[in-house]
């Protein structure tokens, strides 16, 4: 018996996976959302390598491996959309995405609308030092 | 393999089904107007075999039967037996040649027609439907064929889809012998329930007198009302003027020589069963006579070449059903042999000449530019000879010209048995005699209206339709020649046949005596001389009386209409009888349909309508849940999850 026990590990898996869980529920901000999501499968994961070590075999180590592999294909997948979502409406809220509903229903709004979003602060900036380098203007807009 | 032709047997319906399958796939994109080769080669081969068969059969092959497997599971093996005994032979030997002619003549009378290969996939089909019916050992595959013969009938009537009275006489023959086909599957069920649930031939028939009498009558009855509906016996014979709509092989080949005569064949088969129900006789007797005489009266005044060939056509089934009815006991002797021998006969003989004269007819309107009405053609013997001669083979087969044609002998047979019947001491004599008398009277008739068709259309001045151009030609000889063969068939059968009794011993010992000893001792076979001038008397003065109405005093046929406008109006309408059922059957069902209809659109498919609105309203209690936001469905499925582990927990 280890001095930390499987119940230490289970219970930071646990934890994990709720905070997790409340994050993604709670939040509305996508790429915070997204967090939650992979900090649910960490607990989860977390959850696999204790019983594997508990059992003292290599079956929950596969698993973990797996998820892990399975969780950067995903966040490749997931950070693109998120991209292609806040360059159609400027902004990461998730609530601004209700579209796919019953065509009769009236989109849900905030009853308290949301503090308007700070002005961008002019960031200062370092003199520029020798010439410009030649390249495209567009570049700079698609961000 | 020609050792033992059981081994071969089922090769005869099934090269019609092979050369029909290859003519549906092949023909209308590559063999088109090639497409008659597979039809007309396995036709011929059938024909084959069957000579091969009739041979085997004339040696005395005992136990010719084949059980073929259909399928089995576990300790069910369901199968079904192909057999050959007098009857078949006779029946297959008819056909297959028959149609083999047939289908060569139909090369030239369907030449250049967009639906070829259609025409000869239909017929080969029919061929197999057919030879398959007349093979079958038992009732349920002999019915599996009979709607066959009726598939392919309805499609071939129907083969100028696009005339709508095609169409409509295609659907008028299905349904007509629909009904009695119902009668026919309700006997057949009844017979499987008496017999010990079996349907094989040889149990039911060989057990014929162990039935109880009434319900023998009811079976005998049932079955008749089958060959009622597709012989075109008296209540439903008028499905088969209007399939003359068809093309004219197919009139020779389904609706004069074979098909029709399937009703015939399903009754001499179940001799065994008839001749030992009197009652059920007299009715087969009775319609069988009256029909004759009826047909041959409407037939005396219509104008269509090919309708009143089909009214003789009812008229001489007509016949060979009061043969099959009149087999009857006789101080001691039973009549069944002979009667069934005199049908079976008349059967073999009419297949020739009533074929023989569709063809002719066919090939009249290949001349006349598809023109039938006699009253737009005439004198026609100077334009097509050999169709004339060739017509008028089949006409004096027809009317019994004595001695020479084989209608005589065969028609003659039937007169005798009915008058043998008829005579003092055999079970309803009285009313045997009078049909006797209606079946004299309907040999005059028989040979009167035949002969006026004949000299309507192949005498008098010379009347050409303009339908057929400056120069009407005669058939190809690929028409003319099975025209000829089938010519000396019906002027030679009934003197090879007839006299010398050959036929009638090839049935009675390869068939009758294995198949009812019950009804044993056959009454012997002989002429009635007086009968035979007096039937040749009556054939004469019909014809002369045509010669003198229609040549001598050409005025004096529609002087004789106008002084009896009564008959006259009665015979050329067919006596009302498609009004009549119109009026009372097909008005008050389309009537009773309509009433249905209602009641299907508002109140089966409301009903239906309403349980699918069930599913719409939960969907609407349940549509607000859509509501488009991604962290209310994540909450949703966190609820669940939480819901189904909370019930984990607390078992």
């Amino acid at each position: 018996m280890s001095p930390v026990s499987l119940h230490n590990f289970l219970a930071v898996g646990a934890i994990l996976f709720a905070l997790g869980a409340v994050g993604f529920l709670a939040r509305r901000n996508l790429i915070i959302m997204f967090l939650s999501a992979e900090m649910m499968l960490q607990g989860v994961a977390l959850n696999l390598v204790a019983f594997a070590r508990y059992r003292g075999n290599l079956q929950g180590q596969a698993f973990t491996l797996f998820i892990l592999t399975v969780a950067a294909c995903e966040a490749a997948i997931a950070l693109a959309l998120i991209l292609m979502l806040f360059r159609r409406r400027k902004s990461l809220d998730v609530s601004l995405w209700q579209d796919l509903r019953e065509p009769e229903l009236e989109p849900i709004v905030d009853e308290e609308p949301l503090p308007a979003p700070p002005e961008p602060v002019e960031l200062p900036r370092l003199t520029p030092a020798g010439p410009e380098p030649e390249h495209p203007r567009e570049e700079a807009s698609h961000v | 393999m020609f050792d033992d032709p059981r081994n071969y047997l089922w090769l005869i319906p099934v090269l019609p089904l092979l050369a029909s399958v290859v003519t549906a796939l092949a023909g209308p994109r590559w063999l088109k107007q090639q497409s008659h080769w597979p039809c007309i080669i396995a036709a011929v081969c059938s024909c084959f075999l069957s000579f091969l068969v009739l041979r085997a059969v004339n040696s005395g092959f005992e136990d010719f039967k084949r059980y073929y497997m259909w399928f089995e599971a576990g300790n069910v093996s369901v199968g079904f037996t192909l057999g050959a005994d007098g009857l078949t032979a006779v029946m297959l030997v008819t056909v297959t040649f028959v149609g083999s002619l047939i289908a060569i003549y139909s090369i030239g009378y369907m030449h250049h027609d967009p639906g070829y290969a259609r025409y000869f996939a239909e017929i080969s089909l029919f061929l197999f439907s057919m030879t398959g019916l007349v093979l079958a050992e038992n009732f349920i595959l002999l019915y599996a064929f009979w709607e066959g013969v009726g598939l392919c009938s309805y499609l071939l009537i129907g083969y100028y889809y696009a005339r709508p009275s095609a169409a409509a006489a295609a659907r008028k023959a299905f349904l007509v012998t629909r009904l009695g086909d119902i009668g026919l599957f309700i006997g057949i069920l009844l017979l499987w329930s008496v017999s010990d649930h079996s349907l094989d031939f040889s149990r039911i028939l060989n057990n014929a007198t162990e039935i109880d009498p009434g319900m023998r009558i009811a079976i005998c009855l049932l079955l008749f009302s089958g060959a009622v509906g597709k012989s075109a016996q008296f209540p439903l014979h008028v499905w088969l003027p209007d399939a003359m709509e068809g093309p004219s092989p197919v009139s020779a080949l389904i609706h004069a020589a074979t098909m029709v005569t399937a009703g015939v064949y399903l009754v001499a088969r179940c001799t065994p069963l008839f001749g030992v129900t009197p009652e059920a006789q007299l009715v087969v007797a009775t319609i069988g006579g009256f029909t004759a005489f009826l047909a041959s009266l409407i037939a005396l005044t219509q104008s269509d070449l090919k309708r009143v060939l089909a009214y003789s056509t009812i008229s001489q089934l007509g016949y060979m059903f009061l043969a099959l009815g009149s087999g009857t006991r006789n101080e001691g002797h039973f009549l069944a042999g002979l009667a069934v021998t005199a049908a079976i006969f008349h059967l073999f003989t009419h297949a020739f000449f009533k074929a023989l004269l569709f063809l002719s007819a066919g090939s009249v309107m290949h001349a006349m530019g598809n023109v039938i009405d006699m009253r737009r053609f005439g004198g026609l013997r100077h334009v097509l000879k050999k169709t004339h001669w060739l017509f008028l083979c089949g006409a004096g087969a027809l009317s019994g010209f004595p001695v020479i044609f084989s209608g005589f002998w065969s028609k003659d047979e039937i007169l005798a048995d009915v008058l043998e019947a008829g005579s003092p001491g055999s079970v309803g004599s009285f009313a045997y005699l009078f049909l006797f008398c209606l079946g004299m009277l309907t040999a005059g008739l028989t040979a009167f209206y035949t002969f006026r068709a004949y000299f309507l259309t192949f005498w008098g001045e010379v009347r050409i339709p303009h339908e057929a151009g400056e120069h009407p030609h005669e058939s190809p000889p690929v028409m003319l020649v099975p025209m000829a063969i089938l010519a000396v068939g019906a002027v030679a059968l009934g003197l090879i046949l007839g006299p010398t009794g050959v036929f009638n011993d090839f049935l009675q010992e390869h068939w009758m005596v294995s198949a009812f000893p019950h009804l044993l001792p056959f009454k012997e076979h002989h002429h009635n001389l007086l009968l035979m001038v007096a039937s040749g008397v009556l054939a004469l003065v019909g014809i002369g009386l045509a010669w003198w109405m229609y040549v001598r005093k050409p005025a004096s046929a529609s002087e004789l209409a106008q002084a009896l406008p009564g008959i006259y109006g009665l015979s050329r309408n067919k006596f009302y009888l498609d009004e009549i059922y119109n009026a009372f059957i097909v008005k008050p069902l389309a009537g009773f349909a309509q009433v249905l209809r209602v009641i299907d659109l508002y109140v089966v498919d409301g009903i239906v309508d309403l349980i699918a609105q069930v599913p719409r309203w939960l969907g609407m209690l349940a549509r607000p849940v859509q509501n488009g936001l991604v962290q209310f469905y994540a909450l949703l499925m966190m609820l669940g999850l939480a819901g189904f582990l909370l019930s984990v927990l607390m078992r």
